[in-house]
């Protein structure tokens, strides 16, 4: 038991990654979706679309920041890894969980509002700006997010 | 998480409807002088020569086992089935008869009936086509067979569309069901049909169920325009008092009205049918100016009988 400390803390890391990675995936791969969509009734509007896919991959490397933070700062990274109570373990799993839980939900969500932006390049295409402002918008929590997984990862004294 | 199905067939679609006629495409084309002028109009919006069929094939193409969508042929379906029916008893060929897009072949028909069994035909066809073919041999009386094959199409595009449809299809099923029991029950009030003949010709919907319309039919005009104007049906009531073709017109809107709220969905299947609903409306005003035009009416006039656009 003398190890749960640092299992925990990493394991805080993997779910960070983890999670918000797969939000991405799923938030990217929706809008691809959408996009192919468009792109094979007019290529032309491949470069505006192509912006709003990457809007929801941002999560994914949030998640990644947020798992390499973890680990540097539990010394995985580095090579000493710290010596942690279990009770730091907990505190390094519970940061993670911010940016993990967000990452998920926001990614996914942030992939269905930029398929509707998809939609309104494909009527509009000067328009295509309010479709990006709109997913960007669901893109502030995800930060929110990240900011206090730091936060909490940077002040848990070890 | 909320359904995110057809996400690339619905942006493709809005990419298309960037190509549907617009009211100053419309306006162009009423006023066109000559008729390479008309046709120069129609193929800059890649509108010449469109058939609803490729249109059809293309939104099969994103949804190809699409239960839902199908629903929408069903009126040709049955007309078909019509068709072929009354082309094989008397003789002719149904070829010519036979209307695309539908969910169901023309050689699949022309054995059912051929073969006397329905097993090849689509679930959606079978009951009918045994009962259509037992009723006109056994009586050869078209009309009462037709009748019985219009009244199948339109319970069974409500039955299928409450079974596996989403509310879009539902409302579109109950509509094309009301607007065509109100014209129906309008002509065997004017013809005086019996109340026998009004229990086969009627199939009734939420909204206007099928014994009140028959109470009303058999109480006379009076009674029938009174019992609509009761109903959410009473603006086609007053149209209908008017003309028969702003009726028409009236019901042809309701379904693009319906449509529009339909395709402002990211996901799903409802985007797809209203483009479908949308272009089937595009190509019949396309052919009303064309009518028009050939028959040299007023512009007015042509505008009058214009299609609410969906763009």
């Amino acid at each position: 038991m003398n190890n749960l400390g640092i299992v925990l803390a990493v394991a805080g890391a993997v779910l960070a990654a983890l999670l918000a990675g797969i939000g991405s995936a799923k938030g990217v791969g929706l809008v691809g979706e959408a996009a192919a969509g468009v792109v094979s009734v007019d290529p032309s509007k491949f470069s505006k679309v192509l912006i709003l896919e990457l809007l929801p991959g941002t999560q994914g490397l949030y998640g990644l920041l947020t798992a390499i933070l973890l680990l540097s700062r539990v010394g995985i990274i580095g090579g000493t890894a710290a010596e942690l109570t279990a009770a730091q373990g907990w505190m390094f799993f519970a940061a993670s969980l911010p940016m993990a839980i967000v990452g998920l939900i926001s990614g996914i969500v942030q992939g269905r509002t930029a398929a509707a932006g998809v939609g309104i390049t494909a009527k509009k295409p000067d328009h295509n700006g309010k479709g990006i402002i709109m997913a960007a918008m669901v893109e502030t929590y995800a930060i929110l997010a990240l900011l206090i997984s730091i936060l909490l990862i940077y002040n848990i004294a070890i | 998480m909320s359904r995110t199905d057809h996400a690339s067939a619905v942006a493709a679609v809005k990419a298309m409807e960037n190509s549907l006629l617009t009211h100053s495409d419309t306006e162009q084309l009423i006023a066109a002088k000559t008729d390479s002028e008309f046709r120069s109009v129609l193929s800059a919006k890649n509108a010449d020569g469109q058939d609803l069929e490729a249109v059809w094939e293309m939104l099969r193409s994103y949804a190809p086992d699409n239960r839902e969508m199908q629903i929408l042929l069903y009126r040709n379906d049955f007309h078909d089935l019509k068709a072929v029916l009354k082309a094989l008893i008397s003789n002719r060929d149904p070829s010519v008869y036979f209307i695309k897009p539908s969910n169901v072949e023309l050689e699949q028909l022309s054995t059912a009936f051929r073969e006397k069994s329905a097993e090849g035909l689509p679930q959606h066809l079978k009951k009918t086509a045994e009962e259509a073919y037992e009723l006109l041999t056994r009586t050869m009386d078209g009309q009462l067979s037709d009748t019985l094959i219009d009244t199948a199409a339109l319970s069974q595009m409500q039955e299928d569309a409450a079974r596996f449809g989403g509310q879009f299809i539902q409302r579109y099923a109950q509509l094309t069901a009301a607007c065509a029991d109100i014209k129906t029950a309008y002509r065997c009030c004017l013809m005086k049909k019996p109340g026998q003949f009004l229990q086969a010709a009627i199939c009734g919907s939420r909204g206007l169920p099928k014994e009140d319309i028959i109470d009303a039919v058999l109480g006379g005009q009076e009674s029938f325009f009174s019992y609509l104007e009761t109903t959410d049906y009473a603006e086609l009531a007053s149209l209908l008092k008017k003309s028969a073709a702003a009726f028409e017109k009236r019901c042809d809107d309701l379904l693009i009205e319906l449509a529009d709220e339909a395709r402002l969905q990211t996901f799903g299947i409802e985007p797809l049918e209203a483009y479908y609903i949308a272009k089937e409306a595009e190509i019949k005003n396309i052919r009303i100016i064309k009518v028009c035009r050939e028959c040299g009416s007023d512009k007015e006039i042509i505008t009058e009988r214009m299609r609410k656009l969906y763009v």
